[in-house]
């Protein structure tokens, strides 16, 4: 069975918790075993929605599974980039695992948003879902559906 | 078990945090204008046995008289910190290895 893991940075934004666990749904349909990646709050958000582990089976702290990380420990990377530190981290995972990847780049200000994307755009060849997003995971949602369904497993 | 920085600033003082909270690039650049030496290395390459992490190319200073490093420290939910450690001239040395050609 092949293996997806989902990149998580500081859940500031509203909008990263319940995308992750409709793009972990999603993989999962798509016959991926997935896995999320996060800091200690950030996978207690997403405990907490999903008491049942219902979208959610695997679940790691982010310092531990970038120590352990080498080249396709996992076959697909989706990383949330909102802020300049969780580009950071995605970018960094994308160069250890050199694998196909999408990268969730979000922000409100829309000078941000085109920095992010920048950084992601010059260091990477991730497919880039990205939307001026906040509190409402909508249009990411909508971006994020057609990323997942070309993706080539 | 790798190093790890951030126990290393608990419980040391012979560091010097030149920044903080602050963004990758911001870091890149306060490396680039204080050390005497610079290497760049892509980001994952393990520097002290832990990974660095970053936008490539990231720049790790180097003062061998000093006998320190300057390295980027992202965490999350705090941004990334310039931070200056003494290392042993070996580790220098493997830094140096590591370096992008």
């Amino acid at each position: 069975m092949k293996k997806a893991l989902i990149l998580l940075g500081c859940p500031e934004s509203p909008s990263q918790t319940p995308l992750a666990i409709y793009a972990a749904y999603q993989l999962e349909l798509k016959g991926l075993q997935v896995t999320v990646a996060g800091t200690p709050s950030a996978l207690k958000m997403l405990e907490i929605s999903d008491p049942n582990k219902q979208y959610l089976k695997h679940k790691t702290d982010i310092e531990s599974c970038l120590d352990t990380l080498e080249e396709e420990t996992y076959d697909i990377l989706l990383g949330f980039a909102h802020n300049d530190a969780a580009v950071s981290y995605f970018i960094t995972f994308y160069h250890i695992l050199q694998v196909p990847a999408i990268s969730v780049v979000f922000a409100r200000d829309p000078v941000l948003l085109q920095e992010l994307e920048k950084e992601v755009t010059e260091t990477t060849k991730a497919r880039i879902v990205s939307a001026r997003a906040y509190h409402n995971p909508t249009p990411l949602k909508v971006r994020l559906d057609q990323a997942i369904n070309e993706l080539v497993i | 078990m790798s190093f790890c920085l951030e126990t290393y600033l608990q419980k040391s003082d012979d560091y010097n945090i030149l920044i903080s909270r602050a963004g990758f690039k911001q870091c890149a650049q306060l490396i680039e204008e204080n050390s005497r030496e610079i290497v760049y290395v892509n980001p994952g390459e393990k520097i002290l046995g832990a990974r660095i992490i970053g936008i490539p190319p990231i720049p790790i200073g180097l003062n061998e008289k000093k006998g320190t490093i300057i390295l980027p420290y992202t965490k999350p939910c705090y941004g990334t910190a310039a931070v200056e450690i003494p290392v042993e001239p070996e580790e220098m040395e493997k830094i140096k290895a590591a370096a992008r050609k």
